[in-house]
């Protein structure tokens, strides 16, 4: 049986199969490697660089850079593409290079197992590894969800059936294989998702420009089709858009929200993510770090160069074929995607490609979402079960079953948000947990890596002040969350403190971080240090 | 530049392949270096 996006039904879900049982094959292998909670957290830090390299990208890269930031590109144009240079330089070679290696060494001397375990061992601080944890559980359910959001609306494109039951069968794949595989399970399936992403990605960007014509052809259309964004789109001008091969106009609120809260908060975001700092403690040598340099970049650059291009080089594709879908010839990548971005690839895929080409992609946009997922829910239930349970309650080994719990609640809560978040929400959901992670987490992360100096009370002190004023940024001046929460409204009547121009439109990202790393130098320099022995212990080898 | 409209944008793009090229040699560059030790206890 074919649905209306010519995908066969039985070969659909044929494949599924074949490619669930793969992953639950390589998901069991790293279980039965699994035999204490190094294998289960840290993969027993012997893990290949290449598999490294490609887990680590997997697990950054997923359907909400693909899907969410893909259709932002569709809707605003290239300007993305900044984001693209930010991944490489700074998600990839600064973060491999400059945090990497110094986490795997710090790490394995203090013999830290998760992000949190690691700044609570570094300042000698249990109380921080609960209040990392927490904050994490708290967050962590937002991104998933998203990166879920993206992933179902793709399934409910391409199989045309109701976005919950996408939803719902997305999750519950996730769910089975990251419980009962552990770290080492996943990071060789997010290997195998890796590569499927590289290939689907790269044939999605091929297509696209032989469909257009050529690589400057392409361009050239796009660039011609600026003048129907004032005709077409005339909300999409009011905040700056002026075409989908230049920047927004400098000043503009879209201007403000590329590079404040995507350009910088995802860009630098990326260095503090927990997900992602646990895998450089995973290598047992800081040469495979220098190995998976090259894998990751080569990986950013084909996964998310590939959807941003073609994410906005889609506005020809729909301009010029009549897809019927916006009810008339001639329409832009939002109106196909009926107002959100977050269908645009999704749509386009669908459209564009012939059937046989949209398995690969469903691989790939399965794999992109659940190397993601796998990360947060193993990131969640590590949080919960190896740095709260284990630290409140004095045990001597992890509990695997709470760890698992801990999965199984993150899982349920990001499926609840998943239900219920607007349309539109991928990209912004990602950015907002982006410049939350670099504003509590990168000061003290980059402190424990590099200043001696630096202590207990100050770190304590930052990671507060950047949760504390993330926070009230979204609820008081950042206008998209605060007039979504409405706290703000209810309590002063107004829907930000501060109207003014641009500062509802400045991602809290942009003071919150200076905040956090400002309070971390003032309160360590008039605080006691930690004891030498200590710091000559974590700068062993420095 | 390239048909784009904004040579800020044709940065981004050439600046992203720029990027990855450095991570590639000093991949290449680096593939047999680095601290072998620090297994942990």
């Amino acid at each position: 049986m074919n649905t209306s996006s010519g995908v066969d039904s039985f070969i659909f879900s044929f494949l599924i199969l074949g490619y669930v049982i793969l992953i639950g094959y390589l998901g069991w292998r790293g279980w039965k490697k699994t035999r204490n909670s190094k294998d289960y957290l840290l993969a027993g830090r012997s893990v290949h660089p290449f598999v490294m390299a490609m887990s680590y990208g997997a697990a950054f890269i997923s359907t909400s850079a693909l899907v969410g930031f893909g259709g932002i590109a569709g809707q605003f144009g290239m300007g993305v593409l900044w984001l693209v240079f930010m991944n490489i330089a700074i998600g990839i070679f600064a973060a491999f290079v400059w945090f990497g290696k110094r986490t795997r060494e710090i790490g394995a001397e203090l013999n830290a197992r998760t992000f949190p375990e690691f700044i609570g061992k570094r300042f000698r601080a249990p109380g921080l590894k609960i209040f990392i944890s927490l904050i994490i559980f708290v967050f962590v359910p937002l991104y998933s969800s998203v990166v879920l959001i993206g992933g179902a609306r793709f399934v409910q494109e391409i199989m045309q059936i109701p976005y919950a039951w996408a939803l719902t069968i997305f999750a519950a794949v996730v769910a089975v294989y990251v419980i009962f595989g552990g770290l080492k399970g996943i990071m060789y399936v997010d290997a195998l998702m890796g590569t499927v992403m590289i290939c689907g990605m790269l044939l999605l960007l091929v297509t696209c420009y032989w469909k257009l014509g050529g690589v400057i052809p392409a361009h050239q259309a796009l660039t011609d089709m600026a003048p129907l964004v004032k005709e077409h789109l005339p909300a999409e001008y009011e905040l700056g858009h002026r075409g989908w091969t230049v920047m927004p106009e400098f000043n503009s609120v879209w201007w403000w929200t590329l590079v404040s809260s995507i350009m910088l908060g995802v860009g630098i975001g990326a260095l503090a993510q927990p997900q992602l700092a646990v895998r450089f403690m995973t290598v047992k040598s800081g040469r495979e770090l220098n190995r998976a340099v090259l894998v990751g970049a080569v990986f950013i650059l084909l996964t998310v160069g590939s959807a941003y291009t073609v994410g906005a080089l889609s506005n020809v594709f729909f301009y010029r074929t009549d897809l019927g879908i916006a009810g008339n010839f001639q329409s832009l990548a939002i109106q196909a995607a009926r107002g959100n971005p977050d269908l645009i690839i999704p749509i386009f895929i669908r459209e564009a490609l012939p059937g046989v080409v949209l398995y690969l992609f469903f691989l790939t946009m399965l794999s992109a979402a659940m190397s993601t997922l796998s990360s947060l829910f193993h990131v969640t239930g590590s949080s919960i079960g190896h740095d709260f349970f284990r630290t409140v309650s004095n045990a001597r080994r992890d509990s695997l079953t709470v760890t698992r719990i801990g999965m199984l609640f993150g899982i349920l809560l990001s499926i609840i948000f998943a239900m219920i978040l607007p349309p539109g929400i991928v990209a912004r959901g990602t950015a907002i947990f982006f410049g939350i992670c670099a504003a509590a987490f990168l000061p003290a992360y980059f402190a424990a890596l590099y200043w001696k100096g630096a202590t207990r009370p100050g770190v304590w002190a930052s990671i507060a002040a950047g949760t504390a004023s993330s926070v009230i940024g979204l609820l008081f001046f950042h206008r998209k969350e605060a007039a979504a929460i409405g706290i703000c409204e209810a309590l002063f009547g107004q829907t930000e403190l501060i109207s003014t121009h641009p500062w509802p439109f400045v991602d809290p990202f942009i003071y919150s971080l200076p905040l956090s790393a400002v309070t971390l130098i003032l309160v360590s320099l008039f605080t006691e240090k930690l004891p030498k022995n200590h710091i000559s212990r974590c700068f062993r080898k420095k | 530049m390239f048909g784009l409209g904004d040579i800020s944008i044709a940065i981004a793009m050439l600046g992203s392949i720029a990027v990855t090229l450095i991570c590639v040699i000093y991949g290449i560059i680096t593939w047999n270096k680095g601290d072998d030790s620090g297994e942990g206890k």
